[in-house]
């Protein structure tokens, strides 16, 4: 990777990125959809964000939910400010536009962990883990304390559509927040990308693999993870403020430990080593959440499985599987491997589907019928012997193409 | 190429939804899992099941009633995602009750979705989450309360007090929200009122559908010396409340908004009777034939108390209004419902327009043993004491009602 690559060739993953996102609008159509996608996009964010802490930084914290909350309660703070100074037309936030908001989000969140980083940043490992555990709850339940900033059990609520608009731009429909989302999300991917290319970036990845030697060599290691933790809770916040503009009401659950086991979630399914990683980990994660469990009753335990079956068969997660297939492709000796790992595909997707037979008709015996059962077009009956030794032999055959494929690549290599 | 597929799967959408469009649907957006699941599964049931008695006499001006279930975790901004999943689907009705705090993000959605898409609006339908703000200063043409609201159901219970010498001192616990810090605050401002002898002796908030075990609470409730306790609890809340009372042999009158709450009376039986009073709409004497006979019929079919009354006189007020209009289009439907009458089997209710909020008799009633309809497949149930009056249970509103241009 040391050779220089040509600018177009730098520049290409951004362009497709722009591409799809002003393709998607033509492609799908109705407000649901449009709903997920801006989910999506905030969840992006505030996964990549993680990364920067734990990808890049070696610091795993249980409580990033914190910036995120805090920047989405500054930002609704913001509109509702921006909303009252409507009336009068007068001051800096009857000026201010709700589409800049997540800027709002942005310098929370990094005030916030300016004030509290800098005790944390001594240790990364177990330490900085339970530490951020507890400012986590803290701030949870500190929150219940403060209704006028908080907003109690109800949360804050507000109204997007106040203030100056630019360009026509209203956010009145999931549909028209769509293009604030693209906007925001293709920003700051690329600010967070540009950010690993920077000497901080560069040390912070120093400093995750060997803090002892950067000491020696005249960089503190405590500085270096401080600057980090501001960077990734200011982008943290941002996807909370972009997450306050998208839903016009904040609770206190988004500064919960669900929210921040929410952002490792999405980072460790994607992939902590690659920079795209947690872009793919949000975007699977969100999927299953929202439209799961419209089918199943199980939908949690799907996430929970695929959480767990991540971390203990593919820990570079799906972006280190994309990342593998690329550089075999760029080596050229991608058809020599791809008949093993297709074969372990097909293996992992057989297992899958024995295990997720194995759940649905479980649930059929204890809940009744679920909806996903109808939507594949099948109709098993549990008190069949049939149906079970259907599933018996998927995962026979699962198991049997893993060996197959364990076999050939073992003997090609 | 794919938009061709796309578009041409849109039109079969289009065409299944206008071949469903001679239903009224109505999403019911409250816990239907977790803790405060008991609360949202009976309420959908019982929708469900008067919205079947209604269809088998025609329906609303010919059209099925369709109740569509949807879980939002009694958490505000699910709420606000079912919401807008139930609005992509072409719901223009929706109803809630689960919590104040889920009943003001839904308010602010609705209000909202309806200002920014004319010709869409969505009518908020209101089941139980009454904090009184919503039908004074936040009143909305859009919403309408058909369960009396927390200041409403004091003045019921405050009245009912006023009789009751034997009460002195008395302990608040509620929850803590929105709703709990109001009836907290409904009682204490009515007592003073009513009987400024009564000495509030303690008051606890706790975390709503997180406490799991009420012992610390009871015992404080004890060792106040208090003659009774007034609870707004709902949910897992009420029951765990009531039980821990009942195992650490707490025997006070426990004042209560949900006593009747599925769960409850399993819970406490024998040790509940004569000790949990609530005021509601509904008691379990079941004196009206009709009633009794829904009571039967649905404890057979769903395994719930017929508990929600008030949502089959929703269901009811709704059919005369879309029948009233000629039309269920929700805009024509909340011009008919405003200032509606409608005979329910414990008295006459009203829809009044100012506020859109239902004025209806309430009445106090304790836990007995050996009643006729026993609950929850027991032979407890709760007596009727006293009735108070739809007038003496009214209150005046402060609300300032914007209706749109009525076309």
């Amino acid at each position: 990777m040391s050779l220089r690559v040509s600018p177009w060739r730098a520049l290409a993953p951004w362009l497709i990125s722009l591409l799809v996102l002003l393709v998607i609008p033509m492609l799908v159509s109705g407000n649901g959809t449009f709903s997920i996608i801006n989910l999506i996009a905030i969840n992006i964010v505030f996964a990549l964000s993680y990364n920067m802490l734990l990808g890049q930084g070696g610091m795993l914290s249980f409580g990033h939910a914190v910036f995120f909350g805090l920047g989405a309660y500054g930002a609704i703070h913001g509109m509702n400010l921006i909303g009252d100074a409507g009336y009068d037309g007068q001051g800096f936030w009857a000026h201010f536009p709700v589409y800049l908001l997540p800027l709002v989000g942005f310098a929370t969140g990094a005030l916030a962990a300016l004030l509290v980083g800098w005790p944390f940043c001594r240790r990364a490992g177990t330490a900085f883990a339970m530490i951020t555990l507890g400012l986590g709850e803290l701030v949870a339940a500190g929150s219940q304390m403060f209704p006028t900033v908080f907003g109690g059990e109800a949360g804050v609520f507000s109204n997007r559509m106040v203030g100056p608009v630019w360009f026509g731009l209203e956010l009145a429909q999931p549909a028209d927040v769509y293009w604030f989302s693209a906007f925001w999300v293709l920003l700051a991917v690329f600010a967070m990308w540009a950010f690993t290319r920077t000497p901080l970036g560069r040390l912070s990845n120093a400093v995750r693999d060997n803090a002892e030697r950067l000491q020696f060599i005249g960089y503190p290691p405590r500085n270096l993870r401080f600057l980090v933790f501001i960077a990734a809770g200011g982008f943290a916040g941002l996807g909370g403020g972009m997450a306050a503009v998208n839903y016009e009401i904040v609770t206190p659950e988004s500064l919960g430990l669900l929210t921040s086991g929410l952002a490792l979630l999405m980072a460790a399914v994607g992939g902590l080593g690659v920079f795209y990683g947690p872009i793919v980990g949000a975007i699977l994660v969100t999927v299953m959440n929202s439209l799961l469990s419209d089918y199943t009753d199980a939908s949690i335990l799907y996430v929970g499985l695929v959480f767990l079956a991540v971390v203990m068969f593919a820990p570079s997660g799906l972006g280190g599987g994309i990342e593998q297939v690329r550089q075999a492709w760029r080596r050229g000796d991608l058809a020599a491997h791809l008949p093993g790992w297709l074969g372990g595909a097909l293996a992992v997707v057989l297992i899958a589907l024995g295990l997720v037979g194995t759940i649905e008709l479980v649930y059929q015996l204890s809940h009744g019928r679920d909806k996903l059962a109808q939507v594949l077009g099948l109709q098993p009956d549990p008190s069949s012997p049939l149906v079970w030794l259907g599933v018996v032999a998927l995962f026979a055959a699962g198991f049997g193409v893993a060996r197959a494929s364990k076999n050939y690549r073992e003997a090609r290599s | 190429m794919l938009k061709t597929l796309l578009s041409t799967l849109a039109t079969t959408v289009l065409l299944v939804g206008t071949v469903s469009a001679d239903t009224v649907r109505i999403a019911l957006i409250d816990p239907l899992t977790g803790p405060m699941a008991a609360a949202g599964q009976s309420a959908l049931d019982h929708l469900n099941f008067h919205a079947r008695t209604i269809n088998a006499n025609g329906g609303i001006n010919g059209d099925k009633i369709e109740i569509v279930g949807m879980d939002n975790k009694v958490n505000p901004q699910e709420s606000l995602v079912q919401f807008q999943k139930a609005v992509d689907d072409g719901i223009r009705y929706v109803t809630q009750g689960m919590g104040s705090s889920v009943g003001s993000a839904l308010l602010t959605a609705v209000n909202k979705h309806n200002a920014r898409n004319p010709g869409k609006e969505v009518l908020y339908l209101n089941m139980a989450a009454v904090d009184p703000a919503f039908t004074n200063e936040r009143c909305s043409f859009w919403h309408f309360r058909f369960d009396a609201h927390v200041d409403m159901k004091m003045n019921a219970m405050t009245s009912w007090i006023e009789g009751r010498d034997d009460i002195k001192k008395v302990y608040l616990i509620n929850q803590d929200y929105s709703f709990g810090r109001a009836v907290a605050e409904a009682a204490t401002r009515m007592l003073k009122e009513k009987r400024p002898d009564i000495e509030i002796v303690g008051q606890d908030f706790h975390p709503l559908a997180k406490v799991k075990d009420f012992t610390p609470y009871v015992s404080k409730i004890q060792s106040s010396g208090a003659d009774a306790v007034i609870t707004g609890n709902w949910g897992q809340d009420i029951t765990l409340l009531v039980k821990a009372a009942a195992d650490y042999g707490v025997d006070l009158p426990f004042l209560t908004y949900y006593g009747a709450m599925a769960g409850v009376v399993t819970q406490v039986g024998e040790a509940g009777v004569d000790r949990i009073y609530q005021v509601n709409e509904y008691y379990g004497d079941f004196d009206d034939p009709d009633m009794a006979s829904q009571q039967v019929a649905m404890y057979e079919q769903t395994g719930w108390d017929y508990y929600w009354l008030r949502l089959s006189t929703m269901l009811d007020m709704l059919q005369k209004a879309a029948e009233k209009a000629g039309s269920t289009d929700p805009v024509q439907v909340a011009f008919a419902m405003e200032g509606l009458g409608v005979e329910t089997p414990t008295g006459k209710v009203l829809m009044r327009k100012e506020d859109h909020q239902m004025q209806l008799p309430l009445f106090i009633s304790v836990l007995k043993d050996d009643m006729k309809y026993g609950a929850e497949g027991t032979d407890f149930n709760f007596h009727k004491i006293a009735e108070i009056s739809r007038d003496q249970v009214s209150l005046p509103t402060t609300c300032k009602m914007r209706r749109p241009d009525n076309a």
